[in-house]
């Protein structure tokens, strides 16, 4: 475990003396601080549209954040040939998948307490209100899909040599299945077969990540998700992160490197 | 004498990138062993399998057949490594880590506790010169800096076999000699290196026996004075190994 | 050869720079959403309507696959004979049963309870319309809801007018804006003059208007007119009461309600001297 540690470690390191979270806090923070200066109507209580905008943002830049630092992971150090010294220590490439998910889950993490925490003292300085129940009930529903997005992108990283690529292709499915998701059963039923039955089919096998967008939750203050729904959510998530690393780990233990 | 580092039968096949070739065999049946306490050579002309070897002996490449094994244990099971350090031949680390941060990395995944990596990181550096270098960014060090914390960085754990792969390419005659009384003091303290390289009078200098590979077949094994029998010297001898012919000059 | 080039680009350049001159014209406009965007600008305005109505409606609200199944089965139940009431569509709940597991466990993380803003908190929709208003100032209705809320829910009477201001300036023949802002004199302000002057210059607004868009906005006038029937009920002109109700039963669904209104009035009549009847239009 603490050779996992240690790897996550390194990921994290790489994370914060990069400059792609800084430039999106910073771009987040001045869209959210700007919006919230803008005065409708003379009326300085209006707060939801600062909410609104500010967790779009919050998600955009964390599945960016998230994406494009594990895509590049693993590619990375084949192209600098840093995976040689590191798969020459006793160290497995079981060891190496998890090390780098813990690693860009937790940086994710981090990123995200900031992000929120900024959300929080932004939108609480005009509503003079903190549900952090709620906020943390949403931070906790974010990061884990969040670690869904994260296996789903090292196992892409390990097939697709560029980083672009799978990039590309992880948000535009991650995207799709968060704008989609929970209309794609009507959709289904609107197509003529067999597409009728291929949407079904993917409906039923495919993670459900829009379940852990709690943003409507927090910008119309509907209180908490129930614990249970939550519990059962996060255990849904852990199941197709295993399943992700998984065939990730597959894919990689019998590569070569060498090519 | 106890093999520290076997090969047994051991093929590497790849699949050729014009497909009309059929697959290119890079080792073909390589028996090898190195006993506790050598120094080992491991010699060959470019595209002989050396390379390939290493590859299998640290598990980047699994053989296409046969075996290989470090203290005993298949080279596939990670636990084969723990008693080995590895110095690759161009300086293969992140840059955005101090080489503090680097060893002491390295130091984790061996499992060594603080105080041993305190200790070892203190006398690493050291012996490798870095120290006024050790909390700034990798990135920011002349390719000798970097060769010299790839040394430090194979030499963490305090392995009891060390395998360089062109451990003195590219370095400068100090470079080169540093490197040499490393190897010698490593002998000296029992353990076993194993390296390859085309700097043939250093090989000869140093190592106790060596091996000569050719397209993937081990064309000469022993020790210096036996391989170089009927020939002046190790080069001469690796020559004709080879089947080197002198073009004439009309 | 470079010569000869010159000389193209030159001749190319001259008689392109009239037909650019007009284009650019055309592109001309003093909104930086309009240069930004151009029409495309229409769809953010419609999409930043529909966000105010999402607010308002806490985030309870059909997606556009929900509207299309909803209009689909409407189409169906209507080829088969049925017709529901009113009122079942009213009530009508856009989610239904859950379709699956899926659904049922995923409506745990979605807004279903069906509630309206309230207790001031109507503001949150105001930058919605806000925006739609500047990517859009020919969407009248963005102006006369936006008033509404803000005269009716919030108290901010004077920003209410300010905003049909705004509206008129863009849309100088709207009725629906100057009906609006009638309310915002008559209810917030109690000023039955310029209540009075506004509404009836709707209504003129409104007889100017094409005839084709004189039958869709029905409503509309029958709302005029009953106002100003209710405005000069209040002032006690009640022979001008009486006409403005009898120009609203024209075109009224419920003319029966009205004339009940006109008997009560000509009751009150009864009681009093007759005032000469005021002008209709």
């Amino acid at each position: 475990m603490s050779k996992i540690f240690a790897l996550a470690g390194v990921v994290i390191k790489e994370l914060y003396r990069r400059k792609d979270f800084y430039v999106l806090f910073v771009l987040t923070a001045l869209l959210t601080l700007g919006a919230g200066m803008v005065n409708f109507f003379h009326d300085d209580k209006i707060v939801r549209y600062v909410k609104d905008i500010c967790l779009l943002l919050i998600w955009v830049s964390a599945l960016v954040i998230s994406v494009v630092t594990t895509a590049r992971q693993i590619p990375a150090e084949r192209e600098a040939r840093t995976i040689f010294p590191l798969l020459a220590k006793p160290v497995s490439r079981a060891q190496v998948i998890a090390g780098k998910f813990l690693g860009c889950w937790l940086a994710t993490g981090v990123a995200l307490i900031v992000f929120y925490f900024f959300f929080a003292i932004v939108t609480g300085s005009k509503e003079h209100f903190w549900p952090w129940a709620a906020y943390l009930e949403a931070v906790w529903m974010h990061w884990v899909m969040l670690g869904v997005v994260i296996a789903m992108v090292l196992l892409g990283s390990i097939y697709f040599a560029a980083p672009s690529s799978t990039s590309t292709i992880t948000i535009i499915v991650v995207g799709g299945i968060l704008l989609l998701g929970t209309h794609l059963k009507i959709i289904a039923l609107q197509q003529p077969e067999p597409m009728q039955f291929i949407l079904t089919l993917f409906y039923f096998v495919m993670p459900h990540l829009e379940w852990y967008d709690l943003r409507d939750f927090v910008v119309y203050d509907m209180g908490l998700v129930p614990v249970g729904a939550v519990l059962l959510a996060t255990v849904y998530a852990a199941a197709w992160t295993g399943i992700f690393l998984l065939l990730a780990w597959f894919g990689f233990r019998r590569k070569n490197l060498t090519t | 004498m106890t093999a520290i580092l076997q090969t047994q039968k051991l093929r590497v096949e790849y699949r050729s990138r014009d497909f009309r070739q059929g697959n290119k065999v890079a080792l073909n049946g390589l028996d090898l062993e190195v006993h506790a306490g050598e120094v080992f050579g491991f010699l060959g002309p470019n595209g002989a399998g050396k390379t390939t070897t290493m590859n299998v002996l640290l598990g980047f490449v699994p053989p296409s057949s046969g075996a290989a094994s470090l203290f005993g244990i298949d080279v596939r099971q990670p636990i084969a490594r723990q008693r080995i350090g590895y110095l690759p031949e161009l300086t293969y680390y992140y840059k955005f880590l101090t080489a503090e941060e680097l060893l002491r990395f390295y130091a984790k995944i061996f499992g060594l506790t603080r105080a041993e990596t305190d200790k070892r990181i203190a006398e690493l550096l050291k012996l490798v010169e870095l120290e006024h270098a050790a909390k700034r960014p990798i990135k920011s060090y002349s390719k000798g800096m970097q060769q010299r914390v790839g040394l430090a960085q194979s030499l963490i754990n305090n392995p009891d076999l060390l395998i360089l792969d062109e451990p003195t390419s590219g370095l400068d005659p100090l470079g080169r000699m540093k490197v040499r009384e490393i190897i010698q003091r490593l002998k000296e303290q029992g353990k076993t290196v194993f390296f390859s390289s085309h700097e043939l009078g250093e090989v000869e200098a140093i190592c106790d026996r060596v091996a000569i590979l050719h397209q993937g077949d081990l064309k000469a094994i022993g020790t210096v004075a036996e391989v170089s029998a009927g020939s002046n010297n190790l080069e001469q001898a690796f020559l004709k190994i080879v089947g080197y012919q002198p073009s004439s000059v009309s | 050869m470079l010569a000869v080039l010159i000389a193209i680009v030159f001749t190319l350049s001259a008689k392109l720079a009239l037909p650019a001159d007009n284009w650019s014209g055309r592109a001309q406009s003093d909104n930086v959403f309009g240069m930004m965007f151009g029409d495309g600008r229409k769809l953010f305005a419609n999409h930043f309507f529909t966000m105010a109505d999402v607010y308002f409606h806490s985030g309870y609200y059909p997606s556009v696959f929900d509207q299309r199944a909803t209009e689909e089965k409407e189409i169906i139940s209507a080829s088969h004979g049925h017709k529901d009431s009113e009122e079942d569509e009213k009530n009508e709940d856009f989610l239904g049963k859950p379709k699956d597991w899926v659904d049922a466990f995923g409506r745990n993380f979605r807004i279903t309870q069906h509630t309206h803003l309230e207790n001031h908190n109507e503001r949150e929709i105001l930058p919605w319309l806000r925006l739609a208003a500047d990517l859009d100032p020919q969407k009248t209705e963005i102006y006369t809801v936006g008033a509404f809320f803000l005269r009716e829910h919030l108290n901010r009477a004077d920003q209410a007018e300010a905003f049909l201001r705004e509206g008129l300036r863009n849309n100088p023949d709207s009725y629906e804006i100057l009906f609006e802002l009638g309310r915002v004199y008559h209810d917030a302000y109690h000023d039955l003059d310029r209540a009075r002057n506004v509404w009836q210059l709707g209504l003129k607004k409104y007889v100017a208007a094409p005839a084709d868009q004189q039958k869709e906005d029905k409503l509309i006038f029958e709302e005029l007119a009953v106002n100003l029937a209710r405005l000069e009920d209040e002032a006690g002109n009640y022979g001008a009461s009486i006409d403005w109700f009898h120009a609203a039963q024209k075109v009224s669904p419920a003319p029966d309600a009205l004339q009940k209104q006109i008997n009560d009035i000509q009751k009150k009549m009864a009681a009093l001297i007759p005032v000469t009847p005021g002008k209709l239009y």
